[in-house]
């Protein structure tokens, strides 16, 4: 082909122009240590980088959730730890109570301690956390969920269970609120309750209550009348006797896959009455047997009434301690759960990082030779450039 | 004799014209668009002498110019098609900087954005967690904001761009119709001897133009050549020039589009593919505005599900939310064409079907007709254009005034204002809904196996949606609610108030449920808020705001790097040409070295030739005068 000097010069030129626009993208790719810097150099990199940059930090954000949910569950486990000591404490008040020996001085101290362990349960209720959030009063954060008032203890919070986002589809509860915790408690057994009719005159104390076949209660009421002669008739709701006997002090009565166990002696026309377990404070049940406490223990009816009492403060207290126990296991395991969830993040964490430098990092290696080849030809064609200038016919004429 | 001086002489004349030739090459080897010039030389019409025939010299039949029609306009055709692509990797370079700064772009805005509902979900009370979420919403929307803004100001410069260009095709057309007059009067005078640096100019001219617009050339016999643009507008038909023209886009005043004189505000802008205004065109319809779209597109969609969860849940003041985001919705312009003053109006009914392309409704003879704006195909609809029975497609519903005249044209532009006016709502931080607006609970005393679900909020306006509503059980089968008896089926939705909710197993009679407005340690709404994170949104509900942010960023780099790639591939074409080009017409110092010492021997020779005359006319002159002495 024929060249002509001008075209010589235009395609040098270009050709300088393209390298030394090649070598400064490399010598930038150098500099800031990223393979691309606009996604036009890469562009579903680029898109992908995007993508991980997101997950990564919506998985740290995750990770700093999982921190404050952990925090909320310490303390709520702390706070439950310490309910359930009170609620020991007071258990084994109410039997040293029910010792059947306690002179009224005694039990006037009882209660002294009953009222103490009331008002520690009080202050464990109202537990706030680190920035003043109550624990215990559901979605209702900053209402003091439980209040002593004239009519016992009052609850103002809801039955919301906050929970926050730990990872992707994840979600853990971060508390309980106080009708999970202090008020839903069962009464009785947890099935059923025994108690004496009021009116009754003689000293028929309720004991043990146990569900011998849970297939044959069907969750009705019953009644246990005493006739003459210690003989007895099991009724139910609908006036039909479903069992009748002879009573003997400490005998076990079993009816429609139940048994009670009463002592003492009941009077012809006492009645005992079973009706299925309903919900009650843990504060009610305190208050109740602080009230039994302080009705004195002259007369055998007086005495007959502190022993069912305290049997029905022993069976709600039991029942209290086993619902802060379950409480406090979903919260052990809420917080094995936010464990393993910030291990996983970590890791994950580690490994997006990983995925972004290996898409985003420059290989310096190839990114060096790439540079040093450029260049090589750079330099090589001004030299070349040099060279050719100088051949002219017109320096060998004349 | 005469013969042999008149010989001489002719070729004295003749290599002297050829070595000012060489020169004048020499001289220009330089110069854009000049073509080498040769002499073109031939025997002189030889005499009879007696019985023989002797040559008369040597004469200059012309000077030519070395060219090549067909590599020349080879050339210009590649140029065209380099300037287009020159133009158009400078905007979608430009858009790929934008949309691809990683630091503070909208990807990292909008992660930060999604992880503040998160942080305020796991302390819904707190007053920092709430003036750090709404100071995220704001980077986010002022990096939206500013990313719009961006691309507008592009559609600006694009404007600038092609005002200059039709000023300067304009200028040069002017410029080839006065040379095509110069050069039919210099052809006449000079008979055979064409004007060659007119040409030449004429040529440069044709070139440069080429790099402004595709032109396509015809030439007369005259040597006069005839211009035309686009698809076969005519720009110079011999010494005449249609002027060209900006006129307004018929739908959107703020875009100027290409038109000539005679075709008045009929655009021709659509016809031309080539060359720098072509580049241009294309920047803004394949480039800049798709762009907007999209980013409008995901701007729409992010304030669509942002505010509708904002709306359904309460502020710390215990009120219902408001609307977070602002963005402003669908427009419908009619064309400044129409015969009518219809107008259209657009509202956005489906978020998920909403898509970043621009329609056009046409109404010709009784029938709606809509098409895609970008690629002409129809797209199905429903409807017939009224209040009752909207035309409705791509999650859209266009209403008409009336009956528009046959002919008329609507734009309708789902996205493209969305994101220059995508702002945060709200100003007040406890104006954020981090609480559901409703929260059920069941009475501790309840002795059924009733459970109360989550209330979800069906009707937001309901004026009593948040008053404390209580379901309370007169029989396992039947409950009241404030003083009415309703029939109870497990499970099903108990509907009211504008909310819903769901009691399952077997309630005892006495038993009650409660359904009140979220407290304020409610987060149930912040956690709805953050996990539209992931939540699916756009495309009928597969592509989140974080997809499409990614795909975006894919999109726009791989269109850059298409247009680079092009950009190379065609640099190299263009050089090939321009090889091509120049190896025919282009000045080779060397050959002019080489005939310029020719030149000169010839010269030299004819100069001794006319020695040798004079010598033998001497001779013949002294022995005449020796004999006659």
């Amino acid at each position: 082909m024929r060249v002509t000097q001008s075209l010589e010069q235009t395609q040098f030129l270009t050709a300088i122009n393209n390298l030394e626009s090649a070598l400064s993208e490399t010598q930038n790719q150098v500099s800031t240590g990223l393979a691309f810097t606009t996604p036009a150099e890469d562009p579903i990199a680029a898109g992908n980088v995007s993508n991980l940059n997101e997950v990564l930090a919506q998985s740290q954000q995750y990770t700093s959730n999982a921190n404050s949910a952990q925090t909320s569950l310490e303390t709520e486990n702390t706070a439950l730890t310490q309910v359930q000591t009170q609620l020991q404490s007071l258990y084994s008040l109410a039997l040293q109570a029910n010792a059947g020996t306690v002179s009224s001085e005694n039990l006037s101290a009882i209660s002294a301690q009953a009222t103490q362990i009331q008002n520690t349960l009080l202050g464990l209720a109202n537990t706030q956390d680190g920035s003043g959030q109550y624990i215990f009063s559901g979605y209702a954060t900053t209402t003091q969920p439980f209040t002593l008032n004239a009519t016992g203890v009052s609850y103002a919070g809801d039955q919301g269970q906050a929970q926050v986002q730990i990872a992707a589809g994840q979600k853990v509860a971060t508390g309980d609120n106080g009708d999970t915790v202090f008020n839903a408690i069962k009464t009785g057994n947890g099935t059923f309750t025994a108690s004496p009719a009021t009116g009754n005159t003689g000293t028929g104390v309720v004991g043990a209550t146990t569900v011998a076949n849970p297939a044959d209660y069907s969750g009705g009421s019953y009644a246990i009348d005493f006739g003459a002669n210690s003989s007895y008739q099991v009724e139910d709701a609908g006036g039909n006797v479903v069992a009748s006997g002879t009573y003997a002090s400490g005998q076990t009565i079993s009816f429609a896959g139940l048994q009670v166990t009463l002592s003492g002696q009941p009077a012809a026309g006492d009645s005992f009455n079973v009706a299925p377990s309903t919900n009650q404070s843990i504060f009610t049940t305190v208050q109740n047997l602080i009230t039994a406490l302080n009705a004195g223990t002259g007369t055998a009816a007086q005495q007959t009434q502190l022993g069912n009492s305290i049997a029905a403060a022993l069976g709600n207290i039991e029942q209290a301690i086993t619902q802060t126990s379950t409480v406090q296991a979903q919260v052990g395991g809420r917080l094995n759960t936010v464990t393993t969830a910030l291990s996983l993040a970590t890791s994950q964490q580690t490994q997006l990082q990983t995925s972004i430098s290996s898409l985003q990092s420059l290989n310096y290696a190839s990114a060096v030779t790439t540079l040093d080849s450029q260049n090589t030809q750079l330099s090589a064609a001004m030299e070349a450039y040099t060279q050719t200038q100088g051949l002219s016919l017109f320096k060998y004429i004349g | 004799m005469s013969d042999l001086f008149s010989i001489s002489t002719s070729a004295l004349q003749a290599f002297e014209t050829a070595i000012s030739v060489t020169s004048n090459n020499i001289a220009n080897a330089n110069t854009p668009g000049y073509a080498a010039e040769a002499v073109d030389l031939a025997a002189g019409v030889p005499q009879a002498d007696g019985s023989n025939t002797v040559g008369s010299g040597v004469v200059v039949q012309s000077v030519n110019r070395a060219y090549s029609q067909l590599a020349e306009n080879q050339l210009n055709s590649s140029q065209s098609s380099l300037s287009q692509l020159n133009s158009l990797q400078s905007y979608t370079n430009q858009i790929d900087n934008i949309i691809g700064t990683t630091a503070g772009g909208i990807g990292t805005a909008l992660g930060n954005y999604y992880n503040a509902w998160s942080t305020l979900a796991s302390d819904p009370t707190s007053t920092p967690a709430r003036q750090a979420l709404l100071s995220q919403a704001q980077s986010l929307a002022q990096s939206i904001q500013t990313t719009a803004g961006q691309l507008q100001s592009l559609n600006s410069q694009i404007n600038s761009g092609i005002t200059a260009d039709v000023a300067q095709i304009n200028s040069d057309a002017q410029s080839i119709a006065s040379l095509n007059q110069q050069i039919a009067i210099g052809s006449a005078q000079g008979g055979t001897q064409a004007p060659n640096t007119l040409l030449d100019q004429r040529d440069s001219l044709i070139a440069s133009l080429s790099q402004l617009a595709g032109v396509t050339t015809t030439t007369e016999p005259n040597g006069e050549v005839n211009v035309f643009i686009g698809s076969g507008q005519p720009l110079v038909l011999q010494g005449n020039v249609t002027q060209l023209t900006t006129v307004a886009n018929q739908f959107n005043a703020s875009q100027l589009e290409v038109s000539t004189a005679t075709n008045g505000s009929n655009a021709i802008s659509s016809s031309i593919t080539s060359g720098d205004l072509g580049g241009l065109l294309a920047a803004r319809t394949q480039a800049v505005d798709p762009t907007l779209n999209q980013l409008g597109q995901l701007a729409a969609g992010l304030a669509s599900s942002a505010n509708s969860q904002q709306t359904s849940g309460l502020d710390a003041n215990g009120n219902l939310g408001t609307a977070l985001f602002s963005v402003a919705g669908p427009v419908a312009t009619a064309s400044s064409n129409n015969s009518d003053a219809t107008s259209a109006t657009v509202s956005l009914n489906d978020i998920g079907a909403l898509t970043s392309d621009n329609y056009v409704l046409s109404y010709t003879n009784g029938a709606y007709a809509l098409t895609n704006a970008s690629t002409g195909a129809a797209v199905a609809f429903t409807g017939t254009g009224t209040a009752a029975n909207p035309i409705t497609a791509g999650g859209l519903s266009i209403v008409l005034s009336g009956t528009p005249a046959s002919g008329d044209e609507f734009l309708i532009q789902p996205t493209a204002n969305a994101a220059a006016s995508f702002s945060v709502a709200i100003s007040d931080p406890s104006q954020l809904a981090a609480a559901g607006a409703l929260q059920t609970s069941a009475a501790v005393g309840n002795t059924g196996s009733g459970t109360i679900g989550a209330a979800t909020v069906v009707t937001p306006t309901n004026a009593n949606l948040l008053a404390t509503v209580n379901i309370a059980f007169t029989s396992p089968t039947s409950y009241t609610i404030n003083g009415t008896s309703y029939a109870y089926t497990a499970g099903a939705p108990i509907d009211y108030n504008g909310w819903q909710v769901a009691i399952s197993g077997t309630p005892a009679a006495g038993d009650t449920f409660t359904v009140d407005a979220g407290s304020s340690g409610n987060n149930t709404n912040a956690l709805a808020l953050a996990a539209q994170q992931s939540l699916g949104v756009l495309s009928g509900g597969t592509t989140s705001i974080e997809g499409a942010t990614n795909a975006l960023i894919t999109s726009v780099g791989s269109q850059a790097q298409q247009i680079n790639t092009a950009q190379t591939a065609q640099t190299a074409v263009n050089s090939q040409a321009q090889q091509n080009v120049q190896s025919i017409s282009g000045v080779n110092l060397d050959d002019e070295a080489a005939n310029l010492l020719q030149w000169q021997q010839a010269y030299q020779a004819s100069a001794q030739a006319f020695a040798i005359g004079n010598t033998t006319f001497t001779t013949l002159m002294d022995s005449i005068n020796g004999t006659y002495s």
